[in-house]
């Protein structure tokens, strides 16, 4: 039995009692909107159900989770959660008997009709702006223009205001069941992002000196995760070379509205170069017009499609001897409504000496969001090279002497200062 | 304290004229002689300073440091050679160069020394860099590129050759240590272990010490099958049995003792 199980073993004496009791007059309505459904079978049917359904707000032991988890759901909460819930009343939240609490309830629901009102005005005043003449208006087509992204920005923020306040919306977020179409759940999103990931992710930017060498500047706006197979990647790490073997499955979360179009850059900024005795880049992967929406986080880049691969995987790799190579993975959203010619580019960029600020330049893109892995030598890396067809996997790369300023030391002691011919009677 | 200067000998003349001539005539001399005394006073002596005043308060100067550049601009360094000598951070370290534990800056790059300010990494510091070419100027433009340098020869990796045709015998010697590349299997003659000795993993230690791990030594019980009956705390008889028969060993171990030492 679980330490929660334990914990909550009082209070299941407690209200056995009552739960049988209700058991057989009412169905137990939980914290979900919808009745548990083990309940709802062990009421109708009086026959045992061989595939028993957990809810994933109530399943407590390892042996229920790790069946949920086998059908694709995700228990929700802590299991010390899901046994309160399993085990108490199960009062929705929003009733319960707290009188302070159900009059600051009330206050912001009064708040959340006032807020309701405003947006209700502000899009009325933004339909009669759109539908006035820019000739009446002082200032003309710009100032119009530039009135209505203010007032669309104010818009936003009231729709914001509106829904910050709500308990219910707050828990749906934390349980990972906030709907990404709606501007509240984009918005705690975003916040949440950036009070930790975000900062690490320009922290390894920063330290891994992404910003000066691949790209000018750079400002993440979205969150982009990096996976191999079924392994997650933290920023910055090191990753066998048999891991990253396949290509990696991305999720990318962006926080603004709509649907559209991205690129996908996986480039290579370390590449020794013997000849010019400096580093090159190389373009590990690269495809265009890829669908993102803030519902649509997954991004499996082995599943893009023929017309949308510029350039398939190539395995990252490390010669023996060169020094790490930091391998950037970046989002870079095109233009509303463009669409890159694929077969065009294909011929014109190639993979090696890829500069992604001339790919940024010229394609008109704009940098979102992106994830770093960095790559040394290990055991399979030539099993690695030798599969993808790669040259170079018996070539060690050894540091070059360093000439001293110092002039070589004369030798020394008595041999040395007789050693010249004056003293030939006086050798051995 | 004033002390008196003495005048030994005046004193000691006096006394002996005083003993030597006790008339009228030594008090006459004696008179004189003090007369000298008084025209020639003590004298109490005041210096300016003490010697302790002096050696607390001396000006504080010690032997001069060697601080200061010791390379000047557009000079060619290697990595370590160390650039600027400093109390504090008069200069700070800037592109290819780093900074020891008493502030040195120190070239980490082969080049030429830059001095340099850059007001957008820091509005008042001053840096001292290395850049590739004598011409390159720092600080770079922003948000350019950094430079960098391979300093690397491209070396074709030994393959190791398996002796071909039979097996290695490779027996209790193992050749350990060093890179991986160039390792060749080396024909060691099967020694036959001795008896007790199986199973012994000797490997050549720094110093060219064939030895095996203190792990394995201390595993050396267990390969021989060493077994030792569990201890019983209340079993008496047993510890008597032990008992006895180390009585016996000892007794036998002196009596040899007696015999040989004591011929």
């Amino acid at each position: 039995m679980s330490a929660c199980q334990k914990a909550a073993r009082p209070l299941t004496q407690c209200l056995r009692i009552s739960q049988a009791s209700s058991q057989s007059s009412r169905t137990i309505r939980l914290f979900t909107s919808s009745s548990r459904l083990s309940e709802e079978a062990v009421t109708e049917t009086a026959s045992f159900t061989p595939t028993p359904i957990y809810d994933p707000e109530t399943v407590t032991s390892s042996k229920e989770e790790r069946k949920l988890m086998r059908t694709g759901v995700y228990p929700i909460g802590s299991r010390r959660r899901r046994a309160a819930i399993k085990t108490s009343e199960n009062i929705p939240f929003e009733q319960l008997p707290y009188q302070c609490f159900q009059e600051a309830r009330k206050i912001l629901q009064a708040d959340r009709e006032e807020k309701l009102a405003l947006i209700a005005k502000e899009r009325l005043r933004i339909s009669n702006l759109v539908a006035t003449d820019s000739a009446t208006i002082n200032g003309g087509q710009k100032v119009k223009d530039v009135r209505l992204d203010s007032m669309r920005r104010h818009l936003e923020y009231l729709k914001i205001q509106a829904d910050i306040n709500d308990p219910l919306i707050k828990k749906r977020f934390e349980d990972g069941q906030g709907d990404m179409t709606k501007p509240i759940y984009r918005y705690l999103a975003d916040r949440k992002w950036r009070e930790y990931q975000r900062k690490i992710i320009v922290q390894r930017i920063e330290q891994l000196g992404i910003v000066p060498d691949v790209l000018p500047f750079f400002e993440p706006t979205a969150e982009v995760r990096l996976a191999f197979r079924q392994k997650n990647v933290q920023p910055g790490e090191f990753v066998d070379s048999r891991i990253s073997e396949v290509p990696p499955r991305l999720k990318v979360q962006v926080f603004d509205k709509g649907e559209r179009l991205v690129t996908i850059v996986v480039i290579d900024s370390d590449v020794p170069l013997i000849e010019k005795d400096d580093f090159g880049s190389r373009c590990h992967y690269l495809a265009a017009n890829i669908p993102l929406s803030p519902a649509e986080t997954s991004l499996p880049l082995s599943k893009a499609t023929e017309a949308q691969v510029i350039h398939p995987w190539l395995p990252a790799f490390t010669q023996k001897g060169s020094p790490y190579h930091r391998y950037s993975v970046f989002v870079l959203q095109q233009e509303p409504g463009k669409i890159l010619d694929t077969a065009s580019l294909k011929e014109q960029i190639k993979r090696d000496g890829f500069s992604l600020r001339r790919f940024v330049d010229k394609c008109k893109v704009t940098p979102i969001g992106m994830n770093i892995f960095r790559s040394i030598w290990d055991e399979g890396t030539a099993g690695v090279m030798e599969r993808a067809g790669i040259e170079g996997a018996d070539i060690e790369f050894k540091r070059k002497k360093v000439v001293a300023l110092k002039p070589k030391q004369k030798a020394r002691g008595w041999e040395a200062r007789h050693a010249s011919d004056k003293y030939k009677s006086l050798r051995r | 304290m004033l002390l008196p200067r003495l005048q030994p000998p005046l004193r000691a003349a006096i006394a002996s004229i005083a003993r030597s001539a006790p008339s009228v005539q030594s008090t006459a001399c004696l008179n004189e002689a003090f007369a000298a005394l008084a025209l020639k006073p003590l004298v109490f002596v005041r210096h300016a300073s003490h010697a302790q005043q002096g050696a607390v308060n001396k000006a504080k100067d010690g032997p001069g440091k060697r601080l200061g550049a010791k390379k000047s601009g557009e000079q060619y360094v290697i990595p370590g050679n160390i650039i600027f000598r400093q109390r504090g951070t008069h200069w700070f370290p800037g592109d290819n160069c780093a900074m020891g534990r008493d502030h040195t800056i120190y070239a980490t790059e082969s080049g030429y020394v830059k001095y340099y300010k850059d007001p957008e990494r820091h509005p008042k510091r001053q840096y001292i860099g290395v850049v590739f070419k004598r011409d390159q100027v720092l600080p770079l433009p922003r948000n350019s590129h950094r430079r960098r340098r391979l300093n690397m020869v491209a070396v074709k990796m030994e393959v190791p050759e398996v002796a071909e045709g039979g097996e290695v015998a490779v027996s209790g010697v193992t050749l350990e240590g060093g890179e991986g590349e160039g390792r060749k299997e080396v024909k060691v003659k099967k020694a036959k272990a001795r008896k007790g000795e199986e199973g012994r993993d000797l490997k050549l230690r720094p110093g060219y010490m064939y030895r095996e791990s203190n792990w394995e030594i201390g595993r050396a019980a267990e390969r021989a099958g060493v077994k030792v009956k569990p201890f019983k705390p209340r079993d008496r008889w047993t510890a008597w049995k032990k008992r006895e028969v180390r009585f016996a060993k000892n007794a036998e171990k002196r009596s040899l003792g007696r015999k040989i030492g004591g011929k």
